[in-house]
C-alpha cells in the first residue's frame, strides 16, 4: 500500500469522545504507534491519557513501537470487552 | 468456522451439525455459551449494546480458532459472536469444540474463549435500567488468563 495519508477508524467509547468514526490523517512517511497516538492527544486532548489505548493497522493488534505507514488503516480503540 | 452476527442463533442446531459433520472422528464434543447478565452489582441491566470492527473480528477469530486446532488434537473448532443491541438473558457467543477425546476439547474451547474475550475487537456498552450508559471495561483477570496460555 501507498499513499500520503493513513485511513483512521475510531471505536467505541474512543469514536464517542472523538464525535467522529473514520477520518483520514495525512502521514508523509513512517511512524511510530506511540508517536502517532501522541499527535492524536494533540489533536483530541479528551482522549488524554491515550497510551492506554490499543492499536490495530489494517486489522491486526499491534504494539506501540509498530511502525505505522502511509495507506494503512489504523484502528484506535480501547481494550476490547467481546465474549 | 466463524460466524459473526447480529442476529440470534440456534445452539441446538449448531450442535446438531457439527455433530453430523465430525460423526465417526469425534467423541467428544464441548460447548461454551455466554449470555447477557447482570453486570452492574447495584442496579439492573436493562440492555447491551456490542459494538464491532466488521472484517477484523471475523480474521481475529479465525486466527483463534487455527491457533486452537493446531495446537490440541481437535477435529473442528466453531465459533459465533453477535453484535448489536442484546437484552438480558441473550445469547452473546457460543464456542463448540469436537474431538477424539474429552481433555483435547476442553482445553481448546477454554482457550479459544480466554483468547476471544481479550483479542475479538467488540465492545459492550451497557444500559442500566435508570438508563444511565457505560461502556465496559476489560477485567484484568481476563487479560491475565489469556496471558497464562501464551506460557510455555
Amino acid at each position: 500500500m501507498s499513499g500520503t495519508a493513513i485511513n483512521v477508524l475510531y471505536f467505541a467509547q474512543v469514536a464517542e469522545l472523538t464525535q467522529v468514526r473514520q477520518e483520514s490523517w495525512p502521514l508523509q512517511g513512517p511512524i511510530s504507534g506511540a508517536d502517532w497516538l501522541a499527535q492524536l492527544e494533540q489533536r483530541y486532548p479528551q482522549l488524554a491519557p491515550t497510551r492506554r489505548l490499543k492499536l490495530a493497522v489494517n486489522q491486526f493488534h499491534v504494539r506501540p513501537d509498530s511502525v505505522i505507514q502511509p495507506g494503512d488503516e489504523v484502528a484506535v480503540f480501547e481494550p476490547v470487552t467481546g465474549g | 468456522m466463524v460466524i459473526v452476527q447480529q442476529h440470534d442463533f440456534d445452539s441446538a442446531a449448531l450442535v446438531a451439525q457439527l455433530r453430523e459433520r465430525t460423526a465417526g472422528k469425534a467423541g467428544a464434543l464441548v460447548t461454551f455459551t455466554g449470555y447477557v447478565r447482570d453486570y452492574a452489582p447495584d442496579q439492573a441491566t436493562q440492555s447491551l449494546f456490542l459494538e464491532h470492527y466488521p472484517g477484523m473480528c471475523e480474521r481475529e477469530i479465525t486466527e483463534i480458532c487455527d491457533t486452537a486446532l493446531s495446537r490440541w488434537d481437535v477435529a473442528e473448532v466453531l465459533a459465533v459472536h453477535r453484535y448489536g443491541e442484546l437484552h438480558l438473558k441473550d445469547q452473546i457467543v457460543f464456542v463448540a469444540v469436537a474431538s477424539a477425546h474429552r481433555g483435547q476439547a476442553f482445553l481448546a474451547c477454554e482457550y479459544v474463549i480466554d483468547a476471544l474475550k481479550t483479542r475479538a475487537p467488540f465492545w459492550k456498552r451497557e444500559t442500566l435500567a435508570g438508563g444511565d450508559r457505560f461502556w465496559v471495561q476489560q477485567r484484568e483477570a481476563d487479560a491475565e488468563k489469556t496471558e497464562q496460555w501464551n506460557q510455555p
